[in-house]
């Protein structure tokens, strides 16, 4: 489970029904796989008791505490955008009050945009368990799983869809709408001369057909959409805008730390600092490549000695989680220097320490959204690895900012050759935070939705 | 003694009668319609893509990658070398200077007759899928003040420091096309207002793909504070 940040006080309704059918019965171990575990190390040691309990979450920043990562001039940019947008309001409208990135991200965003003084309201729809097994199931289509789609989902998805239009009331300049759960609120707009946005945070570049043209006729009648790569997007007749998703500099994830503490994460989890360290973190998921990144590691170190760590999650509560990380232990063996954490999906801060202690990390996917785990090491200045997929290429300019790669050797050949070449590494990790400074940080995303803003408001003007 | 450095020319300097006004462009990327599997693909999407994607894939993508010194020129290089493994049309496109631009019709003729010619040498590479395809994307640009203007020569030095890169890119870069003339917004300022000739041509002459953009203006404010050393600081 996520805390539930001190934000959530600006949400007006919050969804406390358990999910979808798929998502109760995720506890439950499946017949073929391995029993989800507890979160714990891989060799049977358990994890520093500090990381078992969540930590209180802190206060939101202000926008001048961005000032020191940013630059002064960068934010007299988002106040000159903002000033002549003074007063008027924006809608942000999601599924969920809390954890998924989306609700992340509008966490951070809606107190930013509101201080920048365009208030700025987030509202949750709210559903049973029908609508959200329903919506579930389209999120899943929308990414090219096989779906029937039934008279009985539509009348479920429109239902729910009306019950909260009824329920809501739209006053703001900008309304946008999160992902498709809530898109049939279109209907609301009527003749009000309120902008609405649709921001599609999915991977649409192979929908199922059926489903697709279900919810097209209501994307279509949006003013703009937003997407998060280029190749997510489809043919519309609206405008369609580039958003990239972002992290928060100043988050538990991200924040700069003492050597002291990310020292002392190290010695909690076995890493040893005083030799080079290969590090990937992600989910135990098959799409993330963990076995190809232990067999990259194998290969790399019969050259250069390293250590490897697999740190992530889903193992305690994802069947296919648990036996994938079943198959990285048996790939890794008994090789002492292959570290593999189980960890609670609050464990933000060892995370950040464990990127900042690497050399190397490492996102050798062969599937992926966006891919903010890259985002996150390249923010560090780490030189990064990453497998040529979904957004990872948007952050990775080959060779620049990042190296990519397309295989197990080739991942076995770019470790090697980072770790060999630290001075290359160094000037990869240098412009892969500049890059990530530039296009992926939380401040520019204020920037682009002040942007956008600005921008309907001119077309709204020039009629 | 006769003076060799161009940046100290035609001084001493004078008061301006106009101020210069940093502004900056802020600028948000529409993905449009067109994109390009193939190279042939990429040459029939060149001559039939709007102005603004041709002014995005160039000008602005410069912009995008201003911290990187050398290997990044525009996303049509990129992508012939990256996607299609296509190393000569790379290093052709990427030797395409925008600065030599002064309207984004010339910059998109030029772009053509490149993947023209290396089509009529090659004409099996037109036809071979790249990894990925090139999306075509365009720019809404919104431009704004920052709290700078400058009416003195040690003003302007004091802006130039403090602005955002991105003020530098649009008064540097992209005021060609404003302008429709092979200068830029600091040179002409410093040489019809402040009177220096020798720097305005120095500036000119910065290689902005050899440099990042924080190391260019590092570059014209040397060649301002060397003009101010020369006036005892005046102007």
């Amino acid at each position: 489970m996520k805390l539930k940040d001190q934000n959530d006080k600006a949400v007006s309704s919050i969804v406390t029904e358990p999910r979808t059918e798929a998502e109760k019965s995720a506890t439950i171990a499946s017949p073929v796989s391995p029993a989800p575990t507890a979160p714990g190390r891989a060799d049977g040691r358990p994890l520093p008791a500090s990381v078992m309990t969540p930590p209180a979450p802190p206060p939101p920043p202000h926008l001048d505490d961005y000032k020191s990562i940013i630059g002064q001039a960068q934010i007299d940019t988002l106040r000159f955008l903002a000033r002549e947008l003074k007063g008027k309001t924006l809608k942000m409208v999601n599924s969920t009050a809390v954890g998924g990135g989306v609700a992340e991200m509008l966490n951070r965003l809606v107190p930013l945009l509101s201080e920048l003084e365009v208030p700025t309201h987030w509202d949750v729809i709210t559903g049973g368990n029908d609508f959200f097994e329903v919506t579930k199931a389209f999120h899943n289509a929308l990414h090219g799983s096989s779906y029937e789609l039934t008279k009985a989902a539509q009348e479920i998805f429109l239902m729910y869809n009306e019950q909260n239009r009824e329920r809501m009331h739209f006053d703001e300049e900008m309304v946008v709408i999160h992902d498709p759960q809530p898109v049939g609120l279109i209907r609301s707009r009527g003749s009000s001369s309120a902008k609405w946005v649709w921001r599609c945070h999915i991977d649409l570049s192979n929908p199922d057909a059926k489903v697709w043209e279900f919810l097209r006729p209501f994307v279509e009648q949006f003013d703009a959409a937003i997407f998060s790569s280029q190749s997510f997007a489809r043919q519309l007749p609206i405008p369609q805008y580039l958003f990239y998703p972002c992290i928060d500099p100043l988050s538990e994830k991200n924040k700069e730390l003492p050597d002291s503490l990310v020292q002392k994460v190290c010695d909690e989890f076995g890493i040893d600092r005083a030799r080079p360290i290969v590090t990937q973190v992600s989910r135990f998921d098959r799409l993330k490549d963990p076995v190809g990144v232990v067999q990259a590691y194998k290969l790399a170190k019969k050259y250069v000695d390293c250590q490897l760590v697999l740190a992530g999650g889903g193992a305690s509560d994802d069947p296919e989680g648990a036996a994938v990380l079943q198959e990285v232990k048996e790939a890794a063996g008994n090789d002492r220097d292959i570290i593999i954490l189980d960890l609670p999906p609050w464990c933000a801060f060892e995370i950040n320490a464990i990127q900042r202690a690497s050399t190397v990390v490492v996102q050798k996917s062969l599937k992926e959204g966006f891919g903010l785990t890259v985002t996150e090491a390249l923010w560090k200045g780490k030189p990064t690895i990453g497998g040529a997929v979904g957004g990872i290429p948007n952050q990775i300019v080959h060779k620049l900012t990042g190296v990519l790669v397309h295989s197990v050797e080739g991942c076995a050949f770019q470790i090697r050759y980072l770790l060999t070449h630290p001075e290359y590494a160094q000037r990869l990790g240098v412009s892969g935070r500049e890059h990530v400074k530039e296009n992926f940080l939380i401040t520019t995303n204020v920037k682009r939705w002040l942007l956008l803003f600005r921008i309907l408001q001119e077309a709204k003007a020039k009629g | 003694m006769a003076v060799h450095d161009p940046a100290l020319r035609n001084s001493p300097t004078r008061k301006p009668s106009r101020a210069f006004y940093f502004n900056t462009s802020e600028h948000l990327l529409r993905i449009e319609r067109q994109k390009a599997a193939t190279l042939s693909e990429l040459l029939q999407a060149l001559q039939s893509c709007p102005e603004d994607s041709i002014f995005q894939h160039t000008f602005r993508t410069l912009q995008e990658h201003h911290f990187i010194r050398q290997g990044f020129s525009n996303d049509f290089a990129h992508w012939s070398l990256s996607a299609c493994n296509e190393p000569v049309l790379a290093e052709q496109l990427a030797s395409v200077d925008v600065r030599e631009f002064t309207a984004i019709e010339g910059l998109r003729r030029r772009m053509v007759e490149i993947v023209d010619e290396f089509l009529e040498k090659h004409p099996r590479a037109g036809s071979h899928a790249g990894h990925e395809p090139f999306y075509f994307c365009a720019s809404d640009i919104v431009v704004l003040p920052t709290a700078f203007v400058a009416d003195s020569l040690s003003g302007f030095l004091d802006g130039l420091n403090q602005v955002s890169v991105h003020s530098i890119h649009h008064h540097f870069i992209e005021a060609r096309l404003r302008l429709h003339r092979m200068s830029n917004d600091f040179s002409q300022w410093l040489e019809e207002e402040v009177g220096l000739e020798g720097a305005a041509e120095s500036i000119e002459r910065i290689d902005i793909y050899t440099n990042t953009m924080e190391g260019v203006r590092r570059q014209i404010a040397g060649f301002v504070q060397k003009a101010l050393n020369s006036n005892g600081g005046g102007a």
